[in-house]
């Protein structure tokens, strides 16, 4: 019964991934360097992604910042 | 992991190609190769809508999938990127693209067809970043800098929204709900016209 459910729970979380929709082909060309390696950012994927995010939020007319008449 | 997207709002483009104009100088695309474009559906008539279009950076990109040499790839962020060192300017990739994205530069005499061209989400090629080759060869990248694309921060209207797709989703979530459409903007009367039953329409299914 305890290995049945084991089963049946492994089955179950089988479908709780992303499956990539794009044929695996090779990519034969070079080696891009990554966005957050410059100077700007030093490697900090973390800090890019969160200036990236702040930035978005300039296209956003209804932002907490905006409404507070502050210019962030 | 972001995934970097455009939404173009319909209801809010006015068709004053600045965002076109916006990525022509920001990376100093050649005449005749058209990165981003404006649609007008029902031009002239009342009601008329426009939308800005360019690559959409695909999930699942027919682009990349019909390439011969495999010169596509994707970056960290899902922007679908290619090298042109590599590309051979077959023009697979515009039959393939639903969004006529890719773009091909009239190499020489006789019609030649040069590499191809596309929207790169401001986010360069396959070179060191901020180099002269990569300005050559992709134009400016702004991604590197934290900055968002040119056409979309350029947008005088905010009806160009780019960034993360979870980001944006939030962004154009709240504009619609506060515009106050709420349920009526998601159904076909708001996308085709007409009635509310997809039996009622031309080439409707009951």
């Amino acid at each position: 019964m305890r290995t049945f459910f084991i089963a049946a729970a492994a089955l179950a979380l089988a479908a709780c991934h992303e499956i990539p929709q794009d044929a695996q082909k090779p990519y034969a060309g070079k080696e891009d360097t990554k966005a957050y390696a410059g100077d700007m950012f030093k490697g900090d994927k973390m800090a890019y992604e969160k200036a990236l995010d702040q930035r978005a939020q300039y296209q956003n007319d209804y932002a907490p910042f905006r409404e507070a008449g502050k210019s962030q | 992991m972001a995934r970097m997207k455009f939404i173009c709002d319909a209801e809010r483009c006015i068709e004053c190609n600045g965002c076109a104009t916006a990525c022509k100088n920001e990376h100093e695309v050649p005449w005749g190769v058209n990165r981003r474009r404006l649609v007008t559906i029902n031009d002239g008539v009342p009601g008329e809508r426009s939308i800005s279009v360019a690559c959409m950076h695909c999930t699942d990109a027919p682009c990349m999938a019909v390439c011969p040499v495999d010169c596509f790839y994707r970056t960290e962020d899902s922007i679908v990127l290619h090298d042109k060192d590599l590309c051979i300017g077959c023009g697979y990739c515009f039959y393939a693209c639903p969004f006529g994205a890719p773009q091909f530069p009239q190499a020489g005499a006789f019609g030649l067809r040069g590499k191809m061209d596309k929207c790169t989400f401001c986010a360069g090629g396959p070179e060191e970043n901020h180099s002269v080759e990569e300005f050559r060869k992709y134009g400016r990248n702004r991604i590197a800098e934290g900055k968002l694309p040119a056409c979309a921060e350029m947008c005088s209207t905010k009806a160009l929204i780019a960034g993360d797709s979870a980001v944006i989703a939030k962004i154009y979530k709240t504009r619609v709900t506060t515009r106050g459409k709420g349920e009526a903007l998601w159904g076909w009367k708001m996308a085709y016209g007409g009635s509310e039953k997809v039996s009622d329409n031309l080439g409707g299914k009951a």
